[in-house]
């Protein structure tokens, strides 16, 4: 299998430094090697204090989210030879805390999000033509959402206002009001209807385009307010 | 959950140029960031349109001779910039209006090149006009 | 279906800034041209501007015309500001300042019409 000697350039931070700075490292990568095989290569053999998240290793958990050459990726599916660049730049998501290294702080993050409520089972699309086995209402998969934050980072509102609800939790709130499954959609429509909701989206569609699990947090965020614009139309003929 | 303040967290600090941040972004982010410097622009000339302006209470003289330096050659350059900066404003201005009532989402960067050759033809007609007219 | 008003302006804003948006296409597109490329020589001169205001209809569309960009401008601005997240007081003090900007520069729009007309 062919091999390249890859230099990477690894953002790293820890508490008690004034400022962070970039460490280089050089791994030999194969074909098949991930930004994620790289870095545990590193923390193995070259650097044991390097601090990063990883779990399960593929595109499942959303854990191992960060920059790469710039973009938000998931680290354990970023195939290195694929990038086509013979430096490789690795930083931790924008727009969270930063702890240590790659590693950011998720918790404000989770508290916003639990907010939408969106139960974790959903009806399923695919298998449309396979009999439903009995005793089961009907085919169900888990939800796309990963919680693994890099729309968050990709977001340039996000990254002007702390405040903003942001694209996965507003996607969340879509799903809900798609397919409430026991949940109260309307509150949930009441609390994205605001300066600080789906009506701060500036249409940029970098969530979408960076989401490893095909949430498409920029079409929820246009179809509730399609939704909020349907019933204020509503409204306004309602009344005439 | 992590206890942010006890692991002394470096504080996520607000990026208020976050949205020009576009080198290694996608089209959609680039639109974005370019209306905004466009919209930007054409406030700034709507000021200098008003106070320009005010040279028409001053009589028939004073108007007349900013019009004479309006027709200058070296104002040219200006009014292609400004009228590019009209066209690519206004027209990914429908992008936005639409996608923003979700119709054309998953379409959109379609969207978003078919009206910037429509912006393009629009320019060369206008810069043409203002040439010859 | 519960349709009550959450009591946020910030839909119904976006919606009118669209809207002013697109109806500024025919706004906006009309005054250029009418001012850019109808008369000999493409821009008005003094007396061509008064020959042209003289037409009731024109006035009207042109103050609506400045009535919707100053609108569709100054809702583009506040924008602007908003997404730097302000806090309440700044956003007070944003709302009014533009708004004043805003009747500013349309009254002072109309006093010049008017001042040519007459």
């Amino acid at each position: 299998m062919a091999e390249k000697i890859i230099q990477f350039k690894v953002f790293r931070y820890k508490q008690g430094d004034p400022e962070p700075h970039y460490d280089t490292f050089m791994v030999t990568v194969n074909e098949r090697t991930t930004v994620l095989d790289a870095l545990e290569t590193i923390r193995r053999d070259q650097d044991g204090t390097l601090t990063f998240r990883h779990s399960c290793h593929h595109a499942s958990c959303g854990t191992c989210g960060m920059r790469v050459n710039g973009r938000e990726v998931l680290a354990c599916v970023t195939n290195v030879m694929e990038l086509g660049t013979s430096e490789v730049t690795v930083e931790p998501l924008q727009n969270a805390p930063l702890i240590s290294d790659l590693v950011v702080d998720m918790s404000g993050f989770y508290e916003t999000y639990s907010q939408a409520h969106m139960p974790l089972i959903r009806e399923s699309e695919y298998l449309t033509e396979s009999e439903v086995a009995e005793g089961v209402p009907f085919h169900m998969r888990l939800e796309s959402c990963l919680e693994c934050g890099l729309c968050l980072s990709a977001c340039p509102v996000v990254g002007t206002d702390p405040d903003y609800i942001g694209p996965a939790t507003l996607a969340a709130v879509w799903r809900v009001v798609q397919e409430p499954r026991g949940e109260d959609p309307e509150a949930l429509l009441a609390w994205i209807d605001s300066e600080q909701g789906c009506w701060r989206c500036h249409a940029a569609m970098e969530c979408t385009e960076v989401c490893p699990s095909n949430v498409d947090p920029g079409g929820a965020i246009m179809a509730l307010r399609g939704e909020l614009t349907r019933r204020k139309i509503g409204r306004l003929f309602g009344k005439a | 959950m992590v206890e942010t303040t006890q692991l002394n967290v470096r504080r996520r600090q607000r990026r208020p140029g976050a949205w020009l941040h576009v080198r290694r972004r996608h089209v959609g982010s680039w639109a974005f960031a370019l209306n905004r410097l466009a919209g930007l622009g054409l406030v700034l000339y709507l000021i200098l349109h008003l106070f320009v302006l005010s040279l028409l209470a001053k009589g028939p003289a004073t108007w007349n001779d900013f019009v004479a330096l309006a027709k200058s050659p070296l104002i040219l350059p200006l009014d292609i910039i400004l009228l590019a900066g009209i066209l690519y404003h206004g027209l990914n201005g429908i992008r936005v209006a639409l996608i923003g009532v979700g119709i054309g989402v998953r379409q959109h960067k379609a969207l978003f090149w078919t009206l910037m050759l429509i912006a393009a033809v629009l320019l060369l007609l206008g810069t043409w006009g203002f040439i010859t007219v | 279906m519960n349709t009550k008003r959450t009591g946020s302006w910030a839909g119904t804003l976006w919606i009118l800034q669209a809207l002013s948006g697109l109806l500024l296409i025919l706004l906006l597109g009309t005054h250029m041209i009418v001012n850019h490329f109808v008369v000999e020589g493409g821009l008005r001169t003094y007396e061509d501007v008064v020959s042209y205001l003289s037409n009731p209809i024109v006035v009207v569309w042109e103050i609506l015309f400045l009535i919707v960009v100053t609108f569709h401008a100054a809702l583009g601005v506040r924008s602007i500001l908003f997404d730097l997240g302000p806090k309440k007081t700044a956003r007070t003090v944003i709302n009014w300042g533009i708004t004043v900007l805003g009747l500013l520069a349309v009254g002072y729009g109309v006093w010049l019409t008017f001042q040519i007309i007459g």
